[in-house]
């Protein structure tokens, strides 16, 4: 049963947005001590999802929670669009292809920097990845 | 910074004051009331601007303000200012510009809005006991009070406005100042340079910095040019996919880039990430890329002979 603790709600709507959001993740992984590797994962997957959401998804909201699954703590993500989803999903997760000229390694990357990964689309309504990076002891 | 200046960021033109006047309740009919009372005030502003400071003197967060007798004179004789401001019958631009003065003035030695906000506190109060002392005909103290108020409120909103100004304006000048500082390129040896990236590397920083560092290459007609990233705080896709084209467009002038300050955790997350950057020269410090760099051009640091 995963508890959550805090909630922060962060609002991607420009550059300056995606800094904020990734240095919120960072502050708090720093606060709940996290080691150092853990952080830069979870800070650099938070940069890759909160870009996406902007540039793929024109828009977006990032979920940040604090939880607990009894025995760990963990910090939770989730980023939320509603931009016009993805169609191929395996094809993305695969890495290595983009629509935006850019390097396609953004979401088969994050998926190897956190311990839980999830993507949800729906072609025409929007985008979901939700993320958990757990602490080590 | 000159309170004009805020009359402008803040956009305070006479259909700004009027929309502030009618949101603050501040009617033709306060400002007529506020006038009639102004014998009264003349009476009271001694009793009132004595109390007052020695309130500010008593407290050690607001007294350090109040270095010597002089000081304490002049904030004094400007505190009768604003005290019979609020008693002109008037709420024009004049007024406005007037008020700002006030709200710059105190930014610029520092108060916090904390004191500030405290001694506006102190100062209503004292007003009402006056007022109700004075004022003894059926609610007149309490109309005057509601007046005083309601202008006291729209003075606040001003000074807080000329402190959120403030602090944005000292914001955006010193952005603008590490933005300029944020390229510096080094000439570490005759052809070789060296580029310390610090901070985050946004779109506009990226396209700057592939702009001088190409014009910098070009000039030195470099050989190598080391790109130091130890103090940029998250290396994602997109600042790799900047170092790499940048890195690309170098090699076509004939140099090479060796990448330095790639942290443990830099390194394991840009592995992870599946980047590759094998087109450029990585290694850990600063100093081994300076030795590689040396290298490139035939040269190398040696101990001194005895
Ligand atoms: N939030 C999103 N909404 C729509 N499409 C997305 C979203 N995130 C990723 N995609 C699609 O997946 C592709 C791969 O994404 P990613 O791995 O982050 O690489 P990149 O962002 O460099 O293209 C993108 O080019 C885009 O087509
Ligand atoms: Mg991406």
């Amino acid at each position: 049963m995963i508890q959550v603790a805090a909630t922060h709600r962060l609002s991607i709507d420009c550059e300056g947005d995606i800094i904020a959001v990734r240095r919120r993740v960072r502050d708090i992984a720093e606060l709940r001590k996290f080691d150092s590797f853990a952080t830069a994962a979870i800070t650099t997957a938070s940069s890759e999802l909160a870009r996406n959401a902007l540039v793929h998804g024109g828009k977006g909201v990032a979920l940040i929670e604090e939880v607990t699954d009894g025995s760990r703590l963990g910090i939770r993500i989730v980023f939320e669009d509603e931009g016009p989803g993805i169609e191929d999903i395996p094809r993305v997760l695969a890495g290595g292809y983009t629509t935006a000229r850019s390097m396609g390694l953004g979401l088969s990357g994050s998926k190897r920097l956190v311990d839980e990964f999830a993507l949800e689309s729906t072609p025409g309504s929007g985008t979901k990845v939700t993320v958990t990076k757990w602490r080590r002891f | 910074m000159d309170h004009r200046k805020y009359m402008t960021i803040l956009k305070l033109d006479e259909a700004a004051i009027a929309s502030r006047r009618a949101f603050f309740a501040v009617s033709d009919e306060d400002l007529a009331r506020l006038a009639s009372l102004r014998p009264l005030a003349e009476k009271i502003i001694d009793a009132i601007v004595e109390d007052f400071y020695a309130l500010l003197l008593s407290h050690p967060d607001t007294r350090k303000f109040f270095a010597d007798e002089a000081t304490i004179r002049r904030v004094k004789r400007t505190q009768r200012e604003y005290f019979m401001g609020l008693f002109a019958g008037r709420c024009d631009l004049a007024y406005v510009e007037d008020r700002l003065r006030v709200g710059a003035m105190h930014e610029r030695i520092g108060l916090a809005p904390t004191w500030y906000l405290g001694a506006y506190r102190q100062y209503l109060e004292l007003i009402r006991q006056h007022f109700d002392a004075q004022l003894t005909e059926q609610g007149a103290a309490r109309d005057g009070f509601l007046s005083v108020q309601r202008l006291v409120f729209f003075d606040v909103a001003l000074a807080i406005d000329t402190y959120i100004a403030a602090n944005l304006e000292a914001l955006g000048r010193h952005q603008a100042a590490v933005r300029e500082l944020s390229t510096p390129v080094i000439r570490v040896h005759d052809r070789v340079l060296l580029l310390p990236l610090v901070g985050t590397v946004d779109s506009h920083r990226a396209q700057q910095i592939m702009e001088s560092v190409l014009t910098h290459v070009v000039e030195a007609q470099a050989r190598c040019i080391i790109i130091d990233i130890a103090g940029v705080p998250v290396v994602d896709t997109r600042v790799a996919d900047h170092l790499l084209k940048t890195a690309a467009a170098v090699r076509l002038l004939g140099a090479q880039v060796v990448l330095t300050g790639i942290t443990a955790q830099v390194a394991r997350t840009m592995v992870q990430l599946g980047l590759d950057v094998s087109s450029m020269h990585t290694v850990s410090r600063l100093s081994e890329g300076i030795e590689l760099a040396l290298g490139m051009i035939g040269k190398a640091i040696t101990a001194k002979s005895k």
